[in-house]
């Protein structure tokens, strides 16, 4: 887990495409998340697939959602 | 640095906008990141936006302060499925400018049908990394500029095919294959892999068109990842591109999701 600029972020892997553009991640701590992608990602078509190794961005308030910031090439 | 205070409903205190660079923007909660915005030239000269936020207000804050400092047109881009960040853009006032599906594309030939597919009489494919590069860029500059002749790229094209404002928009010779006839290439494709195999591109001459040069094409970028191990490809496709969904969906690829490209 790393923690830049206030902000938190902890590597995980997606194990569930959900709709709304959702996806289940499971943290390295075990913990999962329920994610959406951030506009980076996005605007940059960047597909978020099962099994993929994310870095996730998670809020202040609530541990139990997540941001995905970044894809691992593997 | 230009900050406006707002109460979050969050907590008691106020959570704070603050542009922290030219064109990156912070909302504050105390010392807490609770949102970032920022705003990027792509290469088409065009402004897009993003932001990233955990609650609506959050959102609503920034945008109001970021479309108060920038110039408009202003553009986004957004799942379609992902609702709450279409309707805050929509609170915004931006509004849907074009839709994009994306399609997951299956490379087995025995799946796509593309196994005995060739290329019709007197025109060969060159494939990727042996073509000639003027010629290349040739038909490249030659189909934009017969796309941008009718339909225009901003209207018809997937949003990452755009014109550079430099006239070459051929970045790497090597992601291209082409069909070639004797004196000339008459349509190409571009397959980028960085980890899953993208369509970026495939275009036919005008004038060539309708004599299954896409189709052939089609069958030998997507025979050639089959045979590198690669057991999907994907593409976009504009809504309107009746012709591009049709090849596409004649060889079993599937509509997995669409965006959309806002405007304000």
């Amino acid at each position: 887990m790393t923690r830049n600029k206030n902000v938190i972020e902890v590597e995980g892997r997606v194990v569930e495409c959900l709709r709304s553009a959702m996806f289940t991640v499971q943290l390295e701590n075990g913990h999962q998340v329920l994610a959406h992608i951030s506009g980076k990602i996005r605007k940059n078509y960047i597909k978020i697939m099962l099994e993929d190794r994310v870095l996730v961005e998670l809020p202040p308030y609530d541990l139990t959602r997540g941001r995905i910031v970044f894809r691992y090439r593997n | 640095m230009n900050t406006k205070p707002f109460s979050s409903g969050l907590r008691e205190n106020a959570v704070m906008i603050t542009r922290v660079a030219d064109r990156q923007w912070h909302a504050l909660d105390d010392d807490l990141v609770v949102g970032r915005g920022y705003a990027e030239h792509r290469s088409d000269g065009r402004l897009f936006v993003g932001i990233d936020a955990w609650h609506d207000a959050t959102f609503d804050r920034l945008a109001e302060a970021m479309l108060a400092e920038l110039p408009v047109p202003l553009y986004t881009v957004v799942d379609e499925a992902d609702v709450e960040l279409t309707a805050g853009w929509r609170r915004a006032g931006f509004t849907v400018r074009r839709r994009e599906w994306e399609y997951v594309v299956p490379t087995d030939p025995r799946v796509t049908g593309l196994e005995a597919v060739l290329p019709p009489s007197g025109v060969t494919i060159v494939p990727a990394g042996q073509a000639d590069e003027s010629l290349l860029r040739a038909v490249d500059r030659t189909i934009r500029d017969e796309v941008e002749a009718t339909a225009g790229w901003w209207q018809s094209m997937p949003a990452e095919v755009i014109p550079f404002p430099e006239g070459d928009t051929i970045v790497d010779p090597s992601k291209y294959a082409v069909a070639a006839a004797p004196d000339r290439y008459l349509g190409l494709i571009r397959v980028v892999t960085a980890i899953r195999p993208r369509i970026g591109l495939v275009a036919v001459r005008a004038g060539e068109q309708r004599r299954g040069i896409a189709r052939a094409l089609l069958a030998h970028a997507l025979g050639t990842l089959h045979r590198s191990g690669f057991a999907e490809a994907w593409t976009e496709v504009h809504e309107s591109n009746q012709a591009a969904s049709t090849l596409l969906e004649g060889i079993c690829a599937r509509p997995m999701s669409s965006n959309l490209e806002l405007v304000r």
